[in-house]
């Protein structure tokens, strides 16, 4: 009886210690989350998989409603503009046929030249396309949530809207995949500028616009240069538009992606075959070996 | 019996209203709204619900709470996780500090105490951030995101206060 009373009082000692220490301990918590995420990528990851798949039906509900108010909002603020946006189109209209008919030609001279040179075509493509639920963009991180349905989709495989590259998939859940934009810290895409074929890395570092940069110092790049994947390392293939410089300074090449990442509905998911990213058994397999 | 039950139901679900009201407004801040510049800049929602329930309703805002709306902050966001956590629990303390400057003021006065708590918390954030990347985040999206949010907060403090409004009379 009397072991059991000092047990209590042991047990309700702690448990003052604690409420009197609980801020510090949850700031210690905190720091101990950040150090894990850190340190073990596939813990983390495996846990915000199932948290993105309990959170996103949420998002994904009050979705509708909110989205019907932005559309009538915007629809009486595009009302405003509709002459001028069919006097553009019919200009870039007449522009795209003269487009098409040169884009033909070169298709055929292309094939011709492919055949000649016993050229090997890449892989073949598929695609899912996902609809955009949830958006974040901030000082500490870019991305966004899609749903995916029951469809397969990988990690590393690359979203694109109808203009150029947004991002690469970096979680999957069961229905819903996070997408890593190009303008998130944690985005570096191999790269290179179309006319000069200068290879660099495209850093994202969380503002608009991402940076050009590991180029060589004489490579010319200036303003209007267009931007596309290099498909060094196997992630990407070659090729795929992502934007266009938009000021090039000694130290800093900033590119503007063709697609307004603020405004994506719908993105396609394409699985292009590649295997450059390492998959997460690979992952685990190298993170057992670094601790053998 | 129940009757019982219903009443826990009821009083759990009261006690429960600030953190899900939160919860609400936090899934709502990642819609993607094609709507003015909202959609490149998200306000930090966090901050304002955790903000305002600390101020108004101490009592059914524990420091759990706090750690929980930061946890699922941090769940739905790709930051670094535990860095939300981080500043609900830098808010917390500074609003618990402030707490004598803050009780029973009017709404002015609470808006400018949250410019100033706010800032504080987003820039230790920012710091800590910075720390986890080995590189400054950009300041200038940082103080952009800390003036949305600084504009939020009488809209959503208002609807929050219509949470608080339903609570009292159900306390009644």
């Amino acid at each position: 009886m009397k072991r059991r009373r000092s047990l209590f009082l042991h047990l309700s000692h702690i448990r003052l210690l604690a409420k009197k220490f609980a801020l510090v301990i949850l700031f210690l918590s905190a720091f101990a989350l950040m150090l894990v995420n850190k340190t073990d990528t596939i813990l983390i990851e495996k846990t915000s998989n199932v948290a993105t798949d309990m959170l996103s039906p949420l998002i994904d509900v009050l979705a509708l409603p909110a989205k019907m108010v932005v559309r009538s909002y915007d629809y009486f603020r595009d009302l405003r503009q509709i002459h001028a946006d069919n006097l553009r189109l019919k200009e870039e209209n007449r522009q795209l046929n003269l487009l098409y008919d040169r884009y033909k030609s070169l298709e055929i001279e292309n094939r011709l030249l492919s055949d000649l040179l016993n050229y090997v075509t890449p892989p073949d493509s598929d695609f899912v396309t996902a609809r955009v639920i949830a958006e974040e963009g901030d000082a500490f991180s870019h991305s966004m949530i899609a749903y995916i349905g029951d469809k397969h989709v990988e990690k590393g495989q690359v979203a694109m809207s109808e203009r150029g590259v947004v991002g690469r998939v970096d979680r999957v859940g069961a229905a819903y995949a996070r997408i890593l934009l190009i303008t998130d810290i944690n985005s570096k895409i191999p790269v290179m500028v179309e006319s000069s074929r200068v290879r660099g890395i495209l850093s994202g570092d969380n503002t608009t616009l991402p940076k050009l940069v590991f180029t060589p110092l004489d490579a010319g790049i200036s303003v209007g240069d267009r931007i596309v994947t290099s498909g060094v390392a196997g992630v990407f293939p070659a090729g795929l538009p992502i934007g266009k410089v938009v000021s090039a300074e000694k130290n800093e090449i900033a590119v503007k992606p063709f697609s307004s990442l603020e405004k994506l509905e719908y993105i396609k998911l394409i699985n292009y075959g590649l295997e450059g990213l390492l998959s997460e058994d690979d992952l685990q397999l190298k993170h057992e070996g670094g601790h053998e | 019996m129940s009757d019982e039950l219903d009443e826990n139901i009821n009083s759990l679900f009261q006690r429960l209203l600030p953190l899900l009201s939160s919860v609400f407004f936090i899934l709502l801040s990642y819609l993607p709204f094609d709507f003015m510049f909202l959609n490149s800049i998200h306000p930090a929602i966090a901050l304002v619900c955790g903000y305002f329930w600390l101020v108004h309703r101490p009592d059914l805002f524990s420091l759990g709470s706090v750690f929980l709306l930061g946890l699922i902050d941090d769940l739905i966001s790709s930051a670094p996780m535990g860095s939300s956590i981080f500043a609900m629990l830098v808010l917390y303390a500074l609003t618990n500090a402030a707490s004598r400057f803050l009780t029973a003021k009017p709404f002015v006065a609470l808006w400018y105490g949250f410019m100033v708590l706010a800032l504080v918390t987003m820039l230790s954030r920012w710091l800590v951030v910075s720390v986890y990347y080995s590189c400054f985040l950009p300041l200038g999206i940082l103080l952009f995101s800390y003036l949305v949010t600084v504009f939020c907060y009488p809209l959503v403090s208002l609807l929050l206060a219509f949470v608080q409004n339903k609570l009292i009379q159900d306390e009644d």
